[in-house]
């Protein structure tokens, strides 16, 4: 028997009702991510990317079909459910960094941990993880706006990783960095995925969807490749 | 924890702004506990004028009806008097308390030679009874007609002394008596207020204005739970077909002056309490401010797994410390302004370190951290309650 996949997809509808008419964003999408897939999500603006994120990181529910996460269905999860299995599962990676201002970057890394433990936590596995993603040690005690974007982005990586996700979900990783530094997390995210990391990631830019191993493309609420 | 760290920071970080926030709070503390402590201290006041006659009935005769007799004595300044044998009745009826028959008048009189003429009251009391209603700081009670009691003000304001003389009616035309003791200072009282009047004997009054009957009788009742009892008793013995005479209770009567002086407690620190709900206003402005300004945060926290309570927590946590930080520095200047409103308005502080004073200060501090936490409730939870996509997409 094969390992199960970290999330599957099946006949997913998202409708979002509206006073002019029901629009719907996601149309019958189904597909299964398996554990150490590189995935990249491509489509025109309005195809329904960042509805399927959303849907991804559960933080919305689909009008019908089914989501599986590590073989839990969300469908019918709590707000409170669907917030623990954001924090245990999935870890995020935005396009603008989103660190919090007042936090250094020790804290900002190990922020979902303290979520997770509900105590104080031990810093140590927040520096191990900043090294990891090649975050110099001068820099923890830092603030965001003290540090680069590239730099900003690495913490940013650190935060998504900390607390063991089944899988990363990155919102245009590159789209907020110039063309070097972005090539440089491009490098850390296939390093990570090499070492076992699944990742998904939504992006417009096909020189950093070939990093990816795998491309899902939509169109108009449906997968067309 | 985490977001009692952030809810630190973010105010650290808006100086200017909860420092605002918090002068509000300062302020409606300042006001209830300044103005809780300044009632408190009238009413110590008053208290301590009036606790010398707390434990007393007094009796005197029913303005608009008919005494048994019409005494009229000269220089009495009411027609209307308790005879003797009322008197006797009310006695019967009383004991075993003491019931004091007290005579009052008024006239001129004249402390030492080439002196001014002054005019004081002068009460006619009992030799007897005298141990039982005044209070000595100094001499002895009068054995004899020739002595008289002065009051404590008396004494201070005419310079008289034990053994000084003093001759009553113009020039002196009733009698020269000689001052054996001074009394201890009375207040207001509803009995005799004796601060600036004299004592005389029942017997040199008797001759002296030729008088029978009585202006008053006090009964001093041993317990005071006996106080409603006293006065039951007296009322029907002596009002049974007709209202001769009226009773007071004086503890009654003080509990009620005291009840007024709560109620103008209460109304002044309520009117405190308006400026503490426009402190509240003011939290709650800033608070919805600070969760405006950090949507898009909350959005954040929110997709990284933070609960919709903890994001509430992070901003009541921030409501508490401008409350109970406000309040601390409220509840000080407090002190300082109890101070200040006492000494000027009441020239004496002496109120201001009591339970309770200080416990005004308590519910001033309480209020404030009160009305801080309600105002940071509705910010919390519209923040706690953001639909985290749309908080993520906020710019």
């Amino acid at each position: 028997m094969g390992e199960q996949p970290v999330m599957v997809f099946k006949d997913v509808v998202k409708v979002y009702p509206l006073p002019s008419g029901d629009v719907t964003a996601l149309d019958g999408i189904s597909f299964q991510v398996d554990r150490g897939e590189f995935i990249s999500v491509m489509g025109p603006s309005g195809s329904g990317k960042s509805t399927l994120l959303n849907l991804m990181g559960c933080l919305d529910t689909p009008t019908s079909g089914d989501i599986y996460i590590g073989g839990i269905r969300i469908r019918d999860m709590s707000d409170k459910d669907l917030t623990n299995l954001r924090r245990d599962r999935i870890g995020f990676i935005f396009q603008y960094f989103n660190l919090f201002p007042l936090l250094n970057i020790i804290e900002n890394v190990t922020f979902p941990m303290m979520l997770k433990s509900q105590k104080a936590v031990d810093p140590e596995k927040g520096r191990a993880v900043l090294r990891s993603v090649q975050l110099d040690d001068s820099l923890f005690t830092h603030t965001p706006m003290e540090i680069s974007g590239g730099q900003q982005q690495r913490v940013a990586v650190a935060r998504a990783l900390i607390n063991d996700p089944d899988i990363l979900l990155c919102d245009e990783p590159t789209g907020n960095l110039d063309s070097k530094t972005g090539a440089g997390i491009m490098e850390l995210m296939s390093d990570l995925n090499r070492k076992g990391t699944t990742i998904i990631m939504v992006t417009h830019d096909p020189h950093i969807a070939e990093y990816s191993r795998r491309t899902i493309l939509i169109a108009d609420g449906r997968i067309v490749e | 924890m985490i977001f009692w760290e952030i809810a630190k920071r973010n105010i650290r970080i808006h100086l200017l702004r909860s420092s605002l926030a918090m002068l509000g709070i300062v302020i409606g503390v300042v006001a209830i506990a300044s103005m809780g402590i300044l009632g408190n201290s009238l009413v110590l006041t008053v208290s301590d004028s009036l606790k010398t006659v707390g434990d007393s009935v007094i009796v005197t005769p029913h303005v608009g009806g008919t005494m048994g007799g019409f005494g009229g004595g000269a220089g009495g300044s009411s027609a209307l008097k308790i005879t003797e044998q009322n008197f006797q009745q009310i006695k019967r009826v009383s004991a075993p308390n003491i019931a004091i028959p007290v005579l009052q008048t008024s006239d001129r009189m004249k402390l030492g030679v080439g002196s001014d003429e002054i005019v004081a009251a002068i009460y006619g009391l009992n030799p007897d009874d005298v141990p039982d209603l005044l209070k000595l700081k100094e001499g002895g009670y009068s054995r004899g007609d020739s002595g008289v009691l002065v009051g404590s003000t008396f004494a201070k304001d005419n310079n008289v002394k034990v053994g000084s003389r003093i001759a009553i009616g113009t020039d002196g035309d009733k009698g020269t008596l000689r001052v054996t003791g001074i009394i201890e200072e009375r207040g207001m009282a509803f009995d005799v207020s004796t601060d600036t009047a004299i004592v005389v004997t029942k017997g040199w009054f008797d001759d002296t204005y030729n008088r029978n009957d009585y202006d008053k009788v006090v009964v001093k009742v041993k317990n005071l739970d006996d106080l409603p009892t006293v006065k039951t008793a007296i009322e029907n013995q002596m009002n049974k077909r007709d209202k001769i005479v009226d009773v007071v209770d004086t503890r009654k009567t003080m509990e009620t002056i005291f009840a007024a002086f709560g109620q103008i407690t209460t109304f002044v620190s309520a009117i405190g309490g308006i400026s503490m709900l426009v402190a509240g206003v003011s939290i709650l402005n800033i608070m919805m401010m600070s969760v405006t300004e950090r949507i898009k945060e909350i959005g954040i926290m929110r997709s990284i797994g933070a609960q919709r309570k903890e994001v509430m927590s992070m901003f009541l946590y921030e409501a508490l410390i401008l409350g109970v930080v406000g309040s601390l520095i409220g509840g000080t200047m407090s002190l300082l302004g109890g101070y200040a409103i006492s000494s000027v308005l009441l020239q004496t502080t002496k109120y201001l370190f009591v339970f309770s004073s200080l416990i005004h200060i308590v519910y001033g501090m309480s209020f404030g951290i009160v009305i801080s936490l309600i105002c940071g409730i509705y910010p919390a939870w519209r923040a706690a309650n953001l639909n985290p996509i749309e908080a993520l997409r906020h710019e």
